[in-house]
Parts: structure tokens; sequence; C-alpha cells
């Protein structure tokens, strides 16, 4: 193989491994947990880009990571299923709501659609308020289970009691994501997603079945915003409605406008900047949203492609004309 | 008891008729979603608390002066954040969720996170039809009244007004005409940002204020429009008043809780079987 | 049995008939003209009949299937395909990239298997890679292959547009204005064109109001004023007929 091909297929391996060998060299509980939480980040921000896709903006992740959440700690609690059954179930549960909620409203446009997630989010806050029974209200659920011990005798030793097993289990679930969520968006039905988005009359018009893609495109962005929820309530062992409000739904937005939502690693570079960002300037917590808005503004008027085009720019600043 | 809640259903139904018609304004005629609307309420409520209390000015008149800056503070923002994302629903939202960010934590860094309090213009209670209402309410009830009708006969009555009209139903047909569209838009959000911070001040002069109160008004202001139809002045009025009115009543049978939910139900029904508002068109 | 059958079609808005009682067939392998003065409905029919609109009243029935008012892209599937105005393209991909899309969302690849990257469905890649390539040199567009379709010229855009709608294969091309905004050597080539997409076999039903050319390319043109169809029959017995003369200078525009 030349060297062209190689390079390409070098890097990711030497990125799984080292991503894999990281609690091996790194033991601070503290950046384990940085990681952790950049994890989940990554998975929401790729899947509100993948809704994206079709033309769609979403503020509903919210809600969507409070089912995945309130599902899989109720479904181990109340049932006592393990959680390798509730994670999957959790997502699904997300995305059989994001269908049934989205397809009445998929023919609206633009920011119409927008506003029907603003209004699910706050919808599934009060209901999640108000069920107090099931919900356990304003206070939430608390002492949820850690995630099933996984033990292969000589292989594999997961009791999830320390951060290390958590993070292997968030680095699969990111894995999972972009995997998953990858091939769907290089195979055909990226390209109808894309060709929804650019002109849906066109698409129509060569048969193209609009709506259909963009209930397609909702349901399964939300499904894995339901596994982040789900991973979200068993590593934090804690949820209340007030961890899943407007606020998250912005903040993931904002990862992946920022980060750049043209390309499929947009949101990745998003997610782990804007997580980072708050770690390092820890000192400056008041003026962290000063910062945010600065950043955004500094993207949306100068850097519209996000910060995963600054590369390309580079390049062309250096090419010679 | 249920009168009372009748009349305070009514009082919340004009306040949100303020809020949306201001956000109407926007969308209409400046062309974006002003997800910050609501933070432009807060800062009408914060600048009334500032003169009125903070300097010991009349409210009224605290009231007018909240409406003038707030309105040019709306000016500028319009300038500089809104119209350069006219069309551009990615570019608005982020750069009315920048607002957001900004506006608030100004006024958290200025004022802090605790509730203030704007002491009632007229003290004392009313007996109106068997029901008690408090000054403050009914202030707020007639302040929004002449501040809708001086709308209504600005736009039917003024050039501009008329252009705001024309601008908001073809933008570009509009310039063909010979309006300027950016002048328009600065009026229009001085219009929209002055009745976004009356309602704010009117408010505060009922409730407590918190930098945090203008989430509340803009999932309100949205409501509004989404059941009154999309730039439809009549359809804010009744949409404000039925889901003021939903506000009240289901309060009085059950609990504020469950008229939240019920409030979101009906904005629901109707983008599910009139998505274009009860007044709106197809 | 003709390929499309309108019968009847009728379409009110509020109380205003757009389109009042249209009768007319297309027969297959015919290239039919619909024209008629600004207003005529033209513009309406095509909505009617690929499902954007909703008939009041009537049928289309398409190679003896009855259509009336289905999803526009399930019309779109059983081959009656449109062509729009200019800016309906996909304008961030380039103009290869445009039907290779076409091509791809026509294909009888399920979507599972593109999903799964299998090998039968990596190997129709190449077809379609080949296709789409054939398909941008018989319409001319080779010498702008690569670049973005929003950055097109107008005339190009809608010979791209033409392009795109061939990739899906239709049986019946309704062809909107092609020549809108054509300058005399685009509306040669354009002319020349539509020629030869008819001459492969494919039905056509074309709206124009360049006269000159719908008189050359069609065999038989139906005339439309203010939704009624008011004249049927060759070119020669169209520029003949009081009726459409009198539709014409009467609106000022002119005269076929």
């Amino acid at each position: 193989m030349d060297r062209r091909k190689i390079v390409p297929l070098l890097s990711p391996a030497i990125l799984l491994i080292v991503l894999l060998l990281v609690p091996v060299f790194i033991s601070q509980p503290y950046v384990l947990h940085v990681l952790i939480v950049m994890g989940i980040n990554i998975t929401l921000a790729t899947s509100l880009r993948f809704i994206a896709t079709v033309g769609q903006f979403s503020l509903a992740h919210a809600g969507m990571v409070s089912i995945g959440a309130y599902s899989s700690a109720l479904l181990v609690i109340k049932l006592g299923l393990s959680f390798w059954a509730a994670l999957p179930l959790a997502g699904l549960t997300a995305m059989s709501i994001a269908f049934l909620v989205g397809s009445p409203f998929v023919r609206l446009k633009g920011i119409y659609f927008t506003m029907v997630t603003l209004f699910l989010t706050e919808f599934i806050t009060l209901l999640v308020t108000e069920w107090r029974n099931l919900t356990g209200g304003v206070q939430g659920i608390i002492s949820i289970p850690r995630p099933n011990a996984i033990v292969l005798p000589g292989l594999l030793n997961l009791t999830f009691a320390s951060k290390v097993d958590f993070y292997y289990l968030a680095l699969a679930m990111v894995g999972f994501t972009l995997i998953s969520l990858y091939a769907i968006e290089s195979s055909r039905i990226g390209i109808a997603f894309s060709s929804v988005r650019q002109s849906e009359a066109l698409a129509e018009s060569i048969g193209v079945n609009s709506a259909g893609f963009r209930i397609l495109a909702f349901s399964l962005g939300c499904f894995f915003a339901g596994i982040a929820g789900a991973f979200y309530g068993h590593y934090f062992s804690a949820i209340a409605p007030g961890s899943f409000g407007f606020l998250l739904s912005i903040n993931v937005f904002i990862y992946m406008v920022v980060g750049g939502l043209r390309r499929f690693a947009g949101p990745i570079i998003g997610a782990i900047i804007l997580t980072l960002i708050p770690e390092l300037a820890r000192a400056f917590k008041e003026y962290e949203p000063f910062v945010f808005a600065a950043i955004l503004l500094v993207v949306i008027f100068f850097l519209r492609e996000g910060l995963i085009s600054l590369p390309v720019l580079f390049r062309k600043r250096r090419a010679p004309r | 008891m249920i009168e009372q809640n009748i009349l305070n259903g009514l009082m919340s139904g004009w306040i949100y008729i303020l809020v949306a018609l201001g956000l109407t304004l926007v969308l209409s005629i400046v062309g974006i979603v002003q997800l910050a609307h609501g933070e432009v309420y807060m800062i009408g409520a914060y600048t009334v608390y500032c003169f009125c209390v903070v300097l010991g000015l009349n409210f009224f008149l605290s009231l007018l002066i909240s409406i003038l800056l707030v309105g040019l503070l709306g000016v500028v923002l319009e300038r500089f954040f809104l119209r350069p994302f006219r069309d551009d629903v990615e570019g608005a939202i982020v750069s009315t969720i920048a607002l957001i960010l900004i506006l608030q934590t100004a006024v958290v860094g200025i004022a802090g996170v605790g509730y203030k309090e704007i002491p009632s213009p007229i003290q004392g209670v009313l007996t109106i039809l068997g029901a008690r209402l408090s000054w403050e309410r009914l202030i707020a009830i007639l302040a929004s009244m002449v501040l809708v009708s001086a709308l209504l006969i600005f736009i039917e009555k003024t050039r501009t007004g008329q252009a705001m009209i024309a601008v908001s139903e073809n933008r570009e047909a509009a310039a063909l005409q010979g309006i300027n569209v950016n002048r328009v838009s600065s009026v229009a959000m001085f219009m929209g940002c002055g009745l976004a911070a009356a309602a704010g001040a009117l408010t505060g002069a009922i409730f407590d204020l918190t930098p945090f109160m203008g989430g509340f008004a803009l999932m309100k202001g949205i409501g509004v429009i989404i059941v009154g139809g999309l730039g439809s002045i009549p359809g804010a009025i009744i949409a404000g008043l039925i889901l003021g009115l939903v506000d009240g009543v289901v309060t009085a049978l059950f609990s504020v809780q469950v008229a939240s939910i019920t409030g979101l139900i009906v904005i629901i029904l109707i983008l599910l079987f009139r998505p274009q508002g009860l007044f709106g068109h197809g | 049995m003709a390929t499309l059958q309108i019968t009847g079609l009728t379409k009110y808005f509020g109380g205003l008939a757009a389109v009042h009682e249209i009768d007319f067939d297309v027969n297959r392998g015919e290239l039919v003209g619909l024209i008629g003065p600004n207003g005529a409905g033209k513009t309406t029919m095509f909505s009617l009949i690929t499902g954007s609109l909703r008939p009041t009243r009537g049928k289309v029935v398409f190679n003896g299937k009855d259509i009336t008012g289905q999803k526009p892209h399930l019309i779109a599937k059983v081959g009656v395909v449109r062509t729009f105005q200019a800016t309906t393209l996909f304008s961030q991909y380039t103009v290869l990239e445009n039907v290779i899309a076409a091509c791809h969302l026509e294909s009888k690849i399920s979507f599972w298997e593109a999903a799964l990257h299998t090998p039968s469905s990596r190997r129709s890649e190449e077809a379609i890679l080949s296709r789409a390539s054939d398909i941008v040199h018989f319409v001319g567009l080779e010498a702008c292959k690569d670049q973005p379709a929003g950055s097109l010229p107008h005339g190009y855009k809608r010979v791209l547009g033409i392009a795109v709608s061939m990739a899906a294969g239709p049986q019946l091309l309704l062809l909107d204005e092609p020549l809108s905004g054509m300058n005399v050597e685009e509306v040669d080539r354009t002319v020349a064109l539509i020629k030869r997409i008819w001459e492969r076999g494919t039905t056509i039903l074309l709206i124009e109001h360049n006269m000159r050319a719908a008189m050359n390319l069609c065999q038989r043109i139906v005339v439309l004023q203010m939704g009624k169809k008011i004249a049927e029959g060759t070119p020669e017995m169209i520029k003949a007929n009081r009726e459409v003369i009198q539709a014409y200078l009467g609106s000022g525009k002119n005269a076929p």
C-alpha cells in the first residue's frame, strides 16, 4: 500500500490506542471526569448535528437526555432491569417519543420546527417536575445504581466502582455513536438528508420522501441523546429536572455551531474545546457566559464554518497564488 | 374566587399581548426570531427598578424612561446583532443566544441574582364585580391597553406604520417601492423592545424581579404568536387573552402547574390542527 | 391508452378558479407544449399533476393508474418528474455531485444495504459515477462539472435542473419554462437537448413562453387562458386559431 492509504488507516488506530491507554498513565479522577463529560458532550453534539444534516435545528436534545436518564433510572430501580438492558431501552424510549411527537410537526419549516422542539423540552421538564410519584419531582431521583459489573475472568473486571471503568464505557459510547452516525451519513441515507436540506422541492421531485427522512434524522438523533442521558444518570447517580433544561439544549447547540456543522468532525472539536474552557477557567466562573458569548460572536461573524474550518483557511493563506 | 382568577388571567393576558406584539414586530419586520426578547423584557423591569427605586423617580416616569431607553438599546442591538442575520436562521439563533448570555450576565453582574422588588405605584386594592384587584394589576391592564392602542394607531395612521406593514408582507417589494427597509426595521425594533420593556416593568411592579425572568416571557410570547398566527396583530391580541384566561381559570380550578401544561397543550393543538395559527395565512 | 390522461382538472383558490375543467391527454413518446399568457394556470397544472397541489375536482391518470393528489415523491417514483425555476438546485453540491446525488436517490439498492456499505452497494457506486458523468456530458455541462451549482450562470442552472431530472429516469418529463432567461445561443442548445431527450423515448410536456421554440419543438400544443383550455392541436392549427391570437393580443404578449 502506498503512503497515502496507510496514513488514514493508521491515524484512527493510533488514536484509539492512545485513548485506551489514557487511564494507564493518568489516574487523577478529576481528569478522567472531564474526559467522561467530554464524551457525553461529543455524543450530544454529534447527534444534534445529525439532525441538522436534514436542515432542522432541534432544541429538544435536553428533553431527550432527560427522557433517557429517567427511563434508564426507573427501569433499573423500579423494574430491576440490568443497566445493560436499560441503556438501549432508554435510547429507544427517547427515539419513540421523538418519532411520535416529531411526526405531526415534521412539515414545519425552519424556525417553526425549532420552536416546537423548544416547547417539547419545556413540556418534558414540566411533566417530569409534576409527575412526582414517578420521577421524584423537583428533587429528582438519587442513588441510581452503577452499571452492573461485567466480569470476564482473566480479561475484564469492570465494576464501575472507579472512574476508570466509566471512562471506558464513555469511550465505548462515543465510539458507537460516531461510527453509527458516520456510517449512516456517508451512505445513501446521508445523501438523501443532504438533498432535503439543500432543496426539499427538488429532492421530492426526484422521489425522495422528505418528510420521512426528516423524521428519521430526528428520531435517530434523539436515540443517541437518550443513550447519553442514561449514561449521565448512572454516572452521576442523581438526576433532577433542573439538569436538563433549555440551557443544556443551548449548550449542545453551541458546541455544534462553534465546532462547525458542515463537517462531521466539527461538533467533536466544539464539544472538546467548550468542555475544556469552563474547566480551565474555573477562576472566572462568573464570566463563563461572557466567554461563551464572545466565542459565539467571533464564530458567527468571522468564522461561519466553525473551528473545524481553521486548517482549511490556513492552507488557503499559505497556498501560492 | 373564580372572578379573581379571571381578572388575574386578563391581566396576564394583556402582558402576554405586549410581549407577543413586540416579538411579532421584530419577527415580521426585522425578520429575526429574537430569542433574547425575554432579556429585553427583563432589562425593562430592571431599568424601572433603577430609576424608581434607586433614584427615587415616580413609577410612571420611570416606565416611560425605560420604554425609551430600552427601545434605543434595541435599535443598537438590531443594527449590530440582528441585521446581519436577516435571512440566516442559524446565524440568528447563535447571535441572539449570545445576546441572552451577555444581557443576563451583565444584569447579574450589576444587580446580583437576588430577587428585587418594585413597590406598587399606587397602594391599595380595588373591588370590581366582587373581585379584589390590586392597583398594580389594574395599571398593568390599563397601561397595556393604552400601549397597544397607541401601536395600532401608529400603524394605521402614519406613513412609517404603513411602511412597516408593507415590509412585513414582502421585504423586496417594499424596497422596490422606495421604502427604506433599514429605517423601518429600526423603528420596528424600537417599538418592539419598548413594548417588551413596558411588559417587564409592569410585571415587575406585581411580581419580583430576577435576571432570569425573561425565559418565561419568551415562551409566552412565542406561544401567543403560534396560537394567534405569525404576523397577525389581532391574532396576537386574541391569543394573548385566550392564553391569559387559560392561565387564570385553570389555576383557579386546578393549580398553577396544570395551567402551565394546559397552556402548552393549547399551543400544541394549534400547531397540530391549524399550524398557521388562528389568524395566520396558510 | 394515453400515458397521461387529465380529466376535468379543476383547482379553486378561495373563490378563484386557477384551473377549470381541463381535459387533455399526452400519448407515449409525444412532445406536447402547454402555452398561454401569464396567469393562465400552466404552472398550477404542473403542480396539480405532480402532487404539490391537490385538485378541487378532476383526475390525473398516469399509465392507467390514478395518481390524483398523491404525494409528490410517490408520483416521482412512478416516473413523472418535473423541473423548476433556476434556484431549485442542490446549491452546495457541484454540478457532477448534483447528478450523482440524483442517481443515488433513484437507485434500486435499499437504504439498509447502503448504510452497511455492502459490496453490492459499493459496486453500484462506480456504476452511478459512470452514469452521472454520462448525463453531465449528454447535457453539455462537462466543462463545469466541478463547479458549485450555486455559482453557475442562470442558463446553466436550468440545464443542470434538466440533468437532475433525467437522472431520476423519468417516463414523463415536465419541463417548466426551460428556456426562460436564456440568450439565443443557449436557447438553441437547450432546444437541441430537449429534442435529444425526446428522441431517446421520454415523453415530454413542456411549458414555454418562447413561442418560436415551442412551435418548433412540439408535435402538439395545448393552449390555456385564465384557467381554461381554449385550443389544442398542431402548431400550424394553433398559429391560425383566432381565439389564441386574441388571448395573446389581449394580454399584450407576442402573438404566436
